[in-house]
């Protein structure tokens, strides 16, 4: 078990890291609006958690894909 | 003679920030009637002050050196600790579990476990919690007294003594309002003091291209995110499973003294966006810990660093201009007190509602258990006075307090998680895959297994036994469940519509 983890590219880290983030990102989008919004004093764009989570996890990518 | 003033303006800065996080501590004491003000801030808090309290009770000044002393030895995949295993909890959290708890109205992690589970359940996490937080205050008030020691010569028990009483006397007084507030200022000098290191260090290595190009040069390995399985402290491999699938969500959804601020905001929405906030200035934490860290590897002499803990102090000491090292020294002092009040805050809430109103005084006035609180918030301070000097005779003690809290981070992720999305997890289910994930995890331990991997196998062995004993045993009634579970909250058209009312007023 140990070898095969060892005979495994570094580079495959950041893939698994990757698309960890992409399918945190796709169950953040399928949120539902109301879900969401729920509990908010407007339903102004801003207020909209799933861009603020779909920007972090963009920040994130980026960073990864840096270093 | 320049050392002299530079040492008078140092001090200088030290006192004005004491007296100025005193007295605006102080103000917030008018606004606490009850045990609600005091250990959820009355629940007005806005989802800013939340995100911007849960970092500053997340960063201490150990995480400052520890971090910095990291970078230096490894490189970038320091950051892992911010990044990978930090964010995507974070946005777990606030989307999944805080609203569980803001809309129980809960005080305490344990209190929605023992209302999900048994109050078996609640009882150990609150007390290995409440211990584990009483013990930290002792580490976090001996840290204080050597800073201070260290930077401006004030005898250890004098720096002790001055800490206690300016985060006590606010933190007792002002209740989570005033922890969370002063915790933002905190959290602001944190970062002025952060970039203004970071703009020296650019500055001096002729900008921030030149500063990465030539640390690429000479230590490529440091600029690697992922480090390979055989590195003894960060394999990728952990830092993936261990780190980002179990320890971090482990630290952003149960841990009480994070939670908490969620549990004092003023709507549901507030509570998820502070702690999707958070996670904002949580990414950009590397560059106050991880590039001090790289600064020191650039720019201190061969020789000069013979401890990675001391890349930081290096740092302060020998490489930033008069002045500005007294408002370093001032974001240390300010990263140590935002932790002590917060752990201080959420020690006195977890003893107070999940031990004494529970078990030792059920059916007091609200008053009574408001005067309890602060009583014990006192003690603890008390405690924690006369219990750092030991911290330092006996060093392995936080050592020994963060192996057992590890202990218990993937068994309870696994039993909070189970408890949320699974409906059929019985209260016997919960409290055996809680008790033998813990044994898994002290056995591993034993076995000299990486902490991150024991991490990841005692969440993986506490999440089989718990859907192994809870198929064994009878389901808990809809009755139980309802408002605690999926299956009961957001499939569940009357609670639904109950929740919906009660928010709306």
């Amino acid at each position: 078990m140990g070898e095969f983890f060892k005979s495994i590219p570094l580079y495959w880290a950041k893939i698994i890291a990757g698309g960890l983030y992409v399918l945190l990102a796709i169950w953040v989008i399928t949120r539902p609006r109301e879900y969401i919004y729920r509990g908010a004093e407007n339903k102004k764009k801003w207020r909209d958690l799933r861009l603020w989570a779909v920007f972090l996890i963009g920040i994130q990518i980026i960073l990864y894909i840096i270093f | 003679m320049k050392e002299l003033l530079v040492q008078h303006i140092d001090v200088f800065l030290v006192i004005v920030y004491l007296l100025s996080i005193f007295t605006f501590g102080l103000l917030f004491r008018k606004l606490v009637e009850s045990t609600e003000d005091y250990f959820l801030a009355g629940r007005a808090l806005s989802w800013w002050v939340i995100g911007m309290s849960i970092i500053g009770t997340n960063i201490g000044a150990y995480d400052y050196i520890g971090a910095a002393g990291g970078a230096y030895r490894f490189g970038i995949a320091q950051a892992n600790y911010e990044w990978l295993g930090a964010i995507p909890a974070m946005i777990v959290s606030a989307l999944i579990i805080v609203p569980y708890y803001w809309k129980n109205k809960v005080y305490t992690v344990p209190e929605f476990l023992g209302k999900r589970y048994k109050e078996s359940v609640r009882v150990i996490e609150a007390v290995i919690y409440g211990v584990f937080l009483v013990m930290l205050l002792g580490i976090f008030f001996w840290a204080s007294g050597i800073m201070l020691h260290t930077y401006l010569g004030w005898s250890i028990g004098m720096s002790i003594v001055v800490t206690a009483v300016v985060v006590g006397v606010y933190t007792i007084s002002g209740g989570l309002a005033a922890v969370a507030i002063t915790d933002v200022v905190q959290l602001g000098i944190m970062f002025v003091g952060g970039f203004a290191v970071a703009a020296v260090g650019f500055i001096k290595a002729g900008g921030i291209a030149p500063f990465f190009a030539a640390l690429r040069a000479t230590h490529p390995q440091h600029l690697k995110i992922f480090l390979p399985l055989d590195n003894p402290a960060y394999p990728w491999l952990g830092m993936i499973l261990g780190l980002g699938l179990v320890l971090s969500p482990a630290w952003w959804c149960a841990n009480q003294s994070i939670i908490q601020r969620a549990l004092g905001a003023r709507s549901e929405w507030d509570a998820k966006a502070g702690m999707m906030f958070a996670a904002f200035p949580k990414t950009l934490i590397p560059i106050l810990v991880v590039l001090p860290g790289f600064f020191a590897l650039k720019f201190a002499p061969p020789g000069a660093i013979t401890n990675p803990d001391q890349a930081l102090p290096w740092v302060v000491k020998n490489f930033l201009p008069p002045g500005l090292g007294g408002l370093v020294f001032v974001a240390f002092i300010a990263a140590l007190h935002s932790s002590v009040d917060s752990t201080l805050n959420s020690a006195a809430t977890l003893w107070t509602r999940d031990i004494y109103q529970k078990y030792i005084k059920k059916d007091a006035s609200d008053k009574h258990y408001l005067v309890f609180g602060r009583i014990l918030t006192f003690a603890f301070i008390v405690f924690g006075v006369a219990f750092a000097p030991f911290t330092e005779k006996f060093p392995g003690i936080y050592v020994a307090m963060q192996t057992l809290l590890s202990f218990f981070q993937g068994p309870t992720l696994a039993t909070l998680l189970l408890g949320v999305l699974w409906w059929r997890s019985t209260g016997w289910g919960g409290l055996w895959g809680l008790v033998l994930g813990v044994i898994s995890a002290v056995i591993l331990s034993l076995f000299r297994v990486n902490f991150l991997y024991v991490a990841w196998w005692s969440f993986v062995i506490s999440l089989g036994v718990n859907v192994f004993v809870s198929l064994l045993t009878p389901p808990e009634p809809p009755e139980k469940l309802r408002g605690l579970v999926y299956r009961y909250l957001e499939k569940d058209s009357e609670f639904k519509a109950a929740v919906e009312r009660r928010i709306n007023g």
